[in-house]
C-alpha cells in the first residue's frame, strides 16, 4: 500500500511536470519584481497573512478564446485564502482598466473609489474588470452603492480564481466592446481586499502614514495619495526603468489638510 | 498685588483656552462608528441545544446543534489627532442567547448550574444578551524617529510569527491586550516590533491556567525585520513569557510579597527569505525553545489521560522548516512546492498560533474523523460522553500547528479544524497545474515522528506518571487535535493526494471538483518485549486465571500500570479472559489504509445567489489495536472497517448588503468492529445497556477502567444545517 501510494505520488508529479500550455490570441505584459511600494515609499500591513510579494504585480495578460476573454494577473507571491474566500486567494484585490476606443477624453479619468488616482485623458478608461475575492454579490452591491456612475463600465467577472501566482477571470468578449484586444490600453491597478471598507472606498484598504496590522503605510493619512501598490508602467516589458516610471506616474502632493494638491495620474501601457 | 496676579492668572487661561480651542478645531476629531450584525440558525437531529457554538470541549459551556440567535457589533474609531487614534468594538454575543430564551427571560430563578442553553436566563451572562467590551486600543504614532506606532491595548498580534507568537484568538480576535512598540531605520531596512501582552489567565500555562496570582504576568517579544535587498530578507524573534505566584511561605507581609516562577518559556527563531526571481522562492525559519514547569505550582506528571496546553517541567528542543518554490516551471504552467520540517517533542511556544493559522505545507488529516470513536466521542465507553460533532466532525482538511495547545473551541461544523504537529517531521511536495478553467493539484507527505519511542523515551519513569499530557490519546482513524504524545509509538504516515477543479463554459459557468486522498499509516507502537506488562505465560488461557507476575522494564516500572491482566469470567457456555492479555508486542499495533473521495459542483443560479452540491466518501480499513490495549482503556476502540458518507447542499446569497450562508449536510456511516479473539464476549444487561446507549442483549465487553466497547455493528445517521445572515451598515 505504502509502495503504491509513493509510486503514485510521484507519477502524478512526474505527469504535472511534464504538462505543457499553449493558448490563443493573446495580450501579454511583465511588471518587474520589486515595485510593489507604490510612488516608492508604501509599505506593506504588519501581520503575517500579508506576504512579501503578495501585491507585486510581475505579469499580465488578456487571452480571448471564442467569445470569451480571459484575464491574469500574476504577483510575486503564492496565492493564499487565508480568510477562506473559496476563490484561492484573500488579501488581493486587482483592477483591469481597459482603454478600447483609443480616444482622447472617452471614457473616464477618475479612479474608482478608494483608488485615489486619475487617468490621462489620453488614456481615459471604458471598461474596468474587477478582479475581488469577494463573492459577485456582495461586489455587486458595493459597486451600485459607491460607483453607480461607472456601474455601467465596471465588468464583474461570475467567478475570480487564484492559483499558483495567478489570479484569473473569464468575461464575455463582448461586454468589453468591440475592437482588437491587442490594441486597446491596458492598465492594471494592484489594492488589496478590505471586507471592511472605510466610507465610500470600493473594498480597497487605506494607505496611511504609518503601516498599520491591516493597514498600509508610506503615504499620507488623508486621500490625497494613490491607494495602489503596484502598477504596469511604460512598455509593459518587465524593464528595470519600469520602476521608476511607476514611481513618476504615482507622484502626488497634499495639502495640510490631507486633501489632494495633485492626484497621481495614470497612464495605459500598450503592447508593441 | 493679590488683583493683579487674578488678573495675569486670568489672561494666561483665556490665552491657554484660545490657543486649545484653535488647536483642537484644527485636529477636530472624527468618531466613525460602523456595524455588523450576524444571525445564526444551527439545526441538527443530535437534538443539543447547549449554546450557539456546535463545538466546545470546556467544562461547564454548552454546545449544541439546535438553535437561532442574533449578535451585534459596533466598531467605534476616533481619530483624535494625527498622532493619536482609538478603536474599540462592542460586541453582544449569542453564546446560549437562543431567541426561545425571550430576550433573556429564559431559565428558572434561582439559575440551575452550570448553565447551559440559557437555563439561567437573566441569571448568566452567557444568556442574557450581555454585551462585551472588546478591542479597546489606542494607537499613538508620534512621528519620531525611533518609533513609528505605540499600540496601547487589545489586538490579536498577529504581526509576529505564528510558530512563536501567534494570533491569539477565543471567540473574539483581540482578546489579547498588551503594548505594542513598532518602528524602523535605515529607510525601513530594518524594522522591530516589542511587545508586551498580558497572558491570558485562561489557557496560557500548565494545566490552562496561569495559577492563583495573575495580574502581573506576561509575554515579552522582539521581533526584528532586515530586508537588505528585495532578493534577500531576514527575521530574528525572541519571546518569553514569565508566569509568576506569590510565595506562600512568605509570612512578613512589611517588605512586601515575594514571587517565585510558576512557569516560564523562551524562545529565540531566526527566519529568511530568499527570493532570485520569480521562478523561486526559497525560506526558512529555526527556532529553538527552552521551557519549565514549577513542580509547586503546576503538574509534574500526568496520568494517561493528561490534559495541559505544555508538558511538565524542564524542556528544550528546536524546530524548523524549509520552504522552496518552483514556479512556472520551463513555461509550463506547473508550480511545484516543497518543504521539509520538523517539530522537535519537546518544542513549546505558549503563545504559538492555537488555530488561526497554518504552518505546514501538508493538508494534513482530514476533520471528519476528530476523535477516537467511530462516533467522534472522546471517552465514549463511559457513560454521558456522547460525540459533539457527531459523525461529520468539521468540514475538510485540517490546519496544523506548532503547538499541543490547539483550540478549537466553540466553532461550528462548517469552520476548519486546528491540529497538532508538534513531533511531526518529514517532506511534502505539491505540484499544481493550471491552465485556462482547468487546475490540477496534488500533494505528497512523508511523515516520520520526534515522538517514536517507548515508555515516553524515559525508562526510569512509569509510564502512567509521564511529563508528557496525552490529551484524548492518538487512537481511532484520524488523527486527534490536540494529541501528540503516545507512551509507545513507532509510527510512519504517507499521505497523498490529487484534486481537479473545472469549469464548464456552460451559462454561468459550471464549477466541478473532485479529490481522491489516502492515507497509509502504521505505528508498532510497543515494539520490544521487554515492555510487555507481564512474564510470558503469565496467562495460560483455558479459564486458568492469570498468575500477575509482572514483568518491568525498569525497576519498579511496569506497563502492567496500564494494561491490567484481564479475570476470568463466564458467560453462558464460555469461560476465559474479559479481554485479551497483552502478552505479545503485536497486540497494539495500528495500520490504517484509509481514502477519501470527494465530488462536487457548483452554479451561479443568480447574480445573487450561488449554490452547490458536494459528496465525500470516505473508507477506513483500521487495525488499531486489540482487546489487550484497549484504545489506552479511555475510549472506544476503532479498530475495523469504517465508511462514511457525506453529503452537502451549500449556498451563499448576497442582496444590498446582506450575505446569507447556508449548509445542509445528510451524513451516513457505518462501523464493523474487529477487535480480534482471546476473550470472551459479555451481553449488555439493563444497566450497560442504558448507561452505554446499547441494544439491550448486545455483544460487548467491559474494560480495565469499567468502559463499555461495543462488538457490534454500528450504523449512524446525521443531518444537521448551519445558516447565517450577515449585515454589515
Amino acid at each position: 500500500m505504502r509502495k503504491f501510494v509513493r509510486f503514485a505520488a510521484l507519477a502524478a508529479v512526474a505527469a504535472f511536470s511534464l504538462a505543457a500550455a499553449a493558448f490563443a490570441q493573446e495580450v501579454e505584459f511583465k511588471d518587474p519584481s520589486g515595485d510593489d511600494n507604490g510612488p516608492g515609499t508604501y509599505t506593506y500591513p504588519t501581520d503575517t497573512v500579508y506576504k512579501s510579494g503578495s501585491f507585486d504585480i510581475t505579469g499580465f495578460a488578456v487571452r480571448v478564446k471564442g467569445d470569451k476573454a480571459t484575464v491574469e494577473v500574476t504577483v510575486n507571491s503564492n496565492l493564499e485564502d487565508a480568510w477562506r474566500l473559496g476563490g484561492g486567494f484573500s488579501v488581493q484585490m486587482a483592477f483591469v482598466f481597459i482603454d478600447t476606443d483609443g480616444k482622447e477624453g472617452s471614457g473616464f479619468t477618475k479612479g474608482l473609489p478608494g483608488t485615489n488616482v486619475l487617468f490621462d485623458p489620453k488614456g481615459a478608461w471604458d471598461k474596468c474588470i474587477l478582479l475581488s475575492p469577494q463573492p459577485p454579490g456582495r461586489v455587486r452591491n458595493e459597486v451600485e452603492t459607491k460607483a453607480a456612475d461607472m456601474k455601467s463600465a465596471i465588468i464583474l467577472p461570475t467567478r475570480t480564481r487564484g492559483s499558483s501566482r495567478t489570479i484569473s477571470a473569464s468575461v464575455d468578449l463582448k461586454e468589453l466592446g468591440s475592437g482588437d484586444p491587442q490594441t486597446w490600453g491596458y492598465q492594471v491597478v494592484m489594492q488589496s481586499n478590505e471586507g471592511f471598507p472605510s466610507g465610500n472606498d470600493l473594498m480597497t484598504r487605506k494607505v496611511n502614514e504609518y503601516e498599520g496590522q491591516h493597514r498600509f503605510g508610506g503615504g499620507n493619512d488623508g486621500d490625497c495619495d494613490p491607494h495602489v501598490m503596484d502598477i504596469l508602467a511604460g512598455s509593459g516589458a518587465g524593464d528595470k526603468s519600469e520602476i521608476d516610471a511607476q514611481h513618476q506616474m504615482l507622484e502626488y502632493e497634499c495639502n495640510a489638510d490631507g486633501t489632494a494638491k495633485k492626484l497621481a495620474t495614470l497612464e495605459m501601457v500598450h503592447k508593441k | 498685588m493679590q488683583s493683579g496676579r487674578i488678573r495675569a492668572t486670568a489672561v494666561v487661561v483665556a490665552a491657554a483656552l484660545v490657543v486649545t480651542t484653535s488647536v483642537s478645531l484644527a485636529e477636530e476629531s472624527k468618531l466613525k462608528i460602523a456595524g455588523t450584525t450576524y444571525t445564526k440558525w444551527l439545526w441538527g437531529n443530535m437534538r443539543d441545544d447547549g449554546s450557539l457554538y456546535n463545538f466546545t470541549t470546556v467544562p461547564g459551556e454548552g454546545y449544541g446543534d439546535n438553535g437561532q440567535g442574533s449578535e451585534i457589533e459596533l466598531f467605534i474609531l476616533a481619530k483624535v489627532s494625527r498622532a493619536v487614534e482609538v478603536k474599540a468594538r462592542l460586541h453582544s454575543r449569542f453564546n446560549q442567547n437562543q431567541w426561545t430564551n425571550f430576550g433573556g427571560w429564559g431559565g428558572p430563578n434561582p439559575p440551575t448550574v452550570p448553565c447551559v442553553g440559557g437555563d439561567c436566563g437573566e441569571m448568566d451572562p452567557r444568556s442574557n444578551q450581555y454585551v462585551k467590551l472588546r478591542g479597546v486600543t489606542v494607537v499613538v504614532t508620534p512621528g519620531y524617529k525611533w518609533i513609528d506606532a505605540a499600540t496601547i491595548g487589545a489586538s490579536d498580534f498577529g504581526m509576529f510569527d505564528p510558530w512563536v507568537i501567534g494570533k491569539i484568538r477565543y471567540i473574539d480576535r483581540d482578546n489579547g491586550s498588551g503594548v505594542l512598540f513598532q518602528g524602523s531605520a535605515w529607510d525601513r531596512q530594518l524594522t522591530y516590533d516589542v511587545v508586551r501582552i498580558s497572558l491570558p489567565r485562561l489557557w496560557a500555562g500548565p494545566n490552562y491556567t496561569t495559577g492563583e496570582f495573575t495580574a502581573q504576568d506576561a509575554a515579552y517579544g522582539v521581533q526584528l525585520k532586515q530586508t537588505f535587498s528585495p532578493k534577500f530578507d531576514l527575521r530574528e524573534i525572541f519571546q518569553y513569557v514569565n508566569d509568576m505566584e506569590v510565595v506562600g511561605t512568605d509570612f512578613d507581609l512589611d517588605d512586601g510579597r515575594e514571587v517565585s516562577q510558576r512557569f516560564r518559556n523562551s524562545v529565540v527563531g531566526l527566519a529568511f527569505g530568499f527570493h532570485p526571481g520569480s521562478a523561486i522562492d526559497v525560506g526558512g525559519s529555526y527556532y529553538n525553545s527552552v521551557s519549565d514547569s514549577n513542580s509547586l505550582y503546576a503538574p509534574a506528571s500526568f496520568g494517561i489521560g493528561g490534559f495541559s496546553p505544555v508538558p511538565a517541567g524542564k524542556l528544550d528542543d528546536e524546530a524548523y522548516y524549509l520552504n522552496a518554490d518552483f514556479n512556472d516551471i520551463a513555461g509550463s504552467g506547473v508550480t511545484l512546492r516543497v518543504q521539509g520540517f520538523h517539530i522537535g517533542a519537546q518544542y513549546v511556544s505558549m503563545m504559538a498560533a492555537r488555530r488561526e493559522s497554518d504552518v505546514l505545507l501538508t493538508e494534513g488529516h482530514d476533520a471528519a474523523y476528530m476523535y477516537p470513536g467511530p462516533s467522534n466521542a472522546a471517552f465514549g465507553v463511559f457513560s454521558n460522553n456522547p460525540t459533539r460533532l457527531g459523525i461529520g466532525g468539521w468540514d475538510g482538511n485540517a490546519q496544523q500547528l506548532a503547538t499541543i495547545n490547539v483550540d478549537n473551541e466553540f466553532t461550528d461544523f462548517d469552520e476548519p479544524m486546528a491540529e497538532t504537529a508538534i513531533g511531526w517531521e518529514g517532506a511534502t511536495i505539491t505540484p499544481v497545474w493550471t491552465k485556462g478553467a482547468l487546475e490540477l493539484s496534488g500533494e505528497y507527505t512523508y511523515l516520520t515522528y520526534d515522538t517514536n519511542w517507548q515508555a515516553f523515551g524515559d525508562d526510569s519513569r512509569a509510564v502512567n506518571s509521564t511529563i508528557y499530557p496525552t490529551m484524548e490519546g492518538d487512537t481511532g482513524v484520524g488523527h486527534n487535535f490536540r494529541t501528540a504524545y503516545a507512551p509507545f509509538q513507532d509510527k510512519e504516515t504517507d499521505i497523498a493526494l490529487a484534486k481537479v477543479k473545472y469549469t464548464f463554459d456552460v451559462g454561468k459557468g459550471l464549477d466541478v471538483w473532485g479529490k481522491v486522498k489516502t492515507i497509509s499509516e502504521t505505528d508498532e507502537r510497543l515494539n520490544e518485549e521487554r515492555y510487555l506488562p507481564y512474564q510470558p505465560g503469565d496467562c495460560p488461557g483455558g479459564g486458568v486465571a492469570c498468575a500477575n507476575v509482572v514483568r518491568n522494564y525498569s525497576p519498579g516500572n511496569s506497563t502492567s500500570s496500564i494494561y491490567g491482566n484481564p479475570g476470568v469470567i463466564t458467560v453462558g457456555a464460555n469461560t476465559g479472559y474479559q479481554w485479551k492479555p497483552f502478552d505479545d508486542i503485536s497486540d497494539d499495533d495500528r495500520d490504517l489504509s484509509y481514502w477519501m473521495t470527494q465530488v462536487g459542483a457548483g452554479y451561479q443560479l443568480t447574480n445573487d445567489l450561488y449554490g452547490a452540491l458536494e459528496w465525500n466518501h470516505f473508507d477506513a480499513d483500521l487495525e488499531d489495536g486489540n482487546t489487550a490495549m484497549q484504545a489506552y482503556n479511555l475510549h472506544e476502540m476503532a479498530s475495523g472497517q469504517h465508511r462514511k458518507d457525506i453529503f452537502a447542499a451549500k449556498f451563499k446569497y448576497n442582496i444590498g448588503g446582506a450575505e446569507f450562508g447556508f449548509e445542509f449536510q445528510y451524513n451516513m456511516a457505518e462501523f464493523e468492529p474487529d477487535f480480534g479473539g482471546g476473550f470472551v464476549p459479555q451481553v449488555a444487561d439493563v444497566a450497560i445497556s442504558q448507561a452505554h446507549n446499547v441494544p439491550l442483549g448486545s455483544l460487548g465487553f467491559t474494560g480495565r477502567f469499567g468502559g463499555w466497547n461495543s462488538l457490534e455493528d454500528r450504523d449512524f445517521t446525521q443531518y444537521r444545517m448551519k445558516g447565517f445572515m450577515k449585515v454589515q451598515f
